[in-house]
């Protein structure tokens, strides 16, 4: 069956609800489904940040301190090390006042990807790409 | 693509539904979604109606709520899980829950 | 017949977004098709075994037996079942456990994916 393409949209806004995290983690776990597929299948997923999606992955934040559990950016962070495509919708940082410097990378981490701005056209190509659209 | 449209709400999702394209767009109004196929608001249908001539809503979840299949808007066909099933299946290649 | 994966994250009690999930599963498993189920969120808490159906609230537990013995593949989140304190010992009896790939290996073999986020 070779690749399959998902599109995994997070539109949902962080901590309040569990879906938004949970898109970020069943996004991760590609990297080993693998050992649950034949030879040669795979999953790619995309992991897109939408609406109030794009709300709570700015750099900064202090989960673990104050509340014991895993940031929403130490998540995004992992995503980029796991070489996922990560997409950020350009126009819902500007409607909500969130400059593009806020986005986490994961340079400290030693990844080679970085979050990608895009217009909405980018997500909503990644959606018509995808085999399977999943919205968080 | 061909996209089906799960809106479970009545308010909520009309902004993601907005900027979703697709050669055919079909909504599936479930739970308290079914209230954009029945109810007038300030005398008014729901603007979700015109996005798309492919409306459905479930039977099961407009009648749980006190209201009749004869409710429902006219553009909007009244389908049971069955119904939804073949929905899935033949009529769009994606489907989504907003 | 065709395959279908139903992701369903809310819980058994609170939205009956729930009791949608179980409902379609059971229309699609009857009309002949592959039927996979899968819980994460608040909704992998919903495999606990012996729940009480009282009539104000949403059961699970009587609905997901039917549907594993039509053939219907459940499987649990094992993370966030522990989470919230269920495991093995405790759950229904045939429910599945795994980790988050075993959703996108099943949508891998999949015609359709319903994914049903949490509220």
């Amino acid at each position: 069956m070779g690749d399959v393409k998902l599109a995994l949209i997070v539109q949902k806004p962080q901590y309040k609800g569990e879906t938004s995290r949970l898109g970020i983690t069943h996004a991760i776990s590609y990297q080993t489904v693998e050992i649950l597929l034949a030879d040669g299948d795979t999953v790619t997923p995309k992991l897109c940040f939408t609406g109030e999606g794009v709300l709570g992955i700015q750099k900064g934040q202090n989960a673990m301190d104050l509340y014991g559990i895993t940031s929403t950016e130490t998540h995004v962070k992992n995503s980029l090390l796991v070489d996922l495509d990560v997409l950020v919708c350009k126009e819902d940082l500007a409607k909500y006042g969130i400059p593009e410097d806020a986005m986490p990378d994961a340079e400290d981490m030693g990844a080679d990807k970085k979050i990608q701005v895009v217009p909405f056209s980018e997500i909503q190509k990644a959606i018509d790409e995808a085999k399977h659209v999943l919205f968080f | 693509m061909k996209l089906g449209v799960f809106v479970s709400d009545f308010k909520l999702t009309a902004d993601t539904l907005d900027r979703l394209k697709a050669d055919k767009l079909g909504i599936i109004l479930v739970q308290n979604g079914v209230y954009h196929a029945t109810t007038k608001e300030n005398g008014k249908a729901s603007s979700l109606l015109d996005k798309t001539s492919n409306l459905y809503a479930l039977s099961e979840d407009i009648q749980i709520r006190g209201m009749k299949d004869s409710d429902v808007d006219k553009r909007v066909k009244v389908v049971n899980y069955g119904d939804v099933v073949d929905l899935i299946f033949n009529e769009f290649d994606k489907v989504a829950w907003l | 017949m065709g395959n279908l994966t139903i992701g369903c994250f809310p819980g058994l009690v609170g939205s009956m977004t729930y009791d949608f999930a179980l409902k379609l599963a059971e229309a699609a498993a009857n009309k002949g098709h592959k039927v996979n189920l899968w819980f994460s969120g608040n909704a992998s808490g919903s495999v606990k075994a012996k729940q009480k159906h009282l009539k104000d609230y949403s059961t699970g537990e009587k609905y997901l037996k039917a549907l594993i013995e039509k053939g219907v593949e459940v499987c649990a989140c094992e993370a966030c079942s522990n989470a919230r304190g269920v495991d093995k010992t405790n759950a229904i009896e045939g429910v599945q456990w795994n980790a988050m790939h075993w959703y996108l290996a099943k949508i891998h073999s999949s015609d359709r994916v319903l994914h049903i986020g949490g509220e």
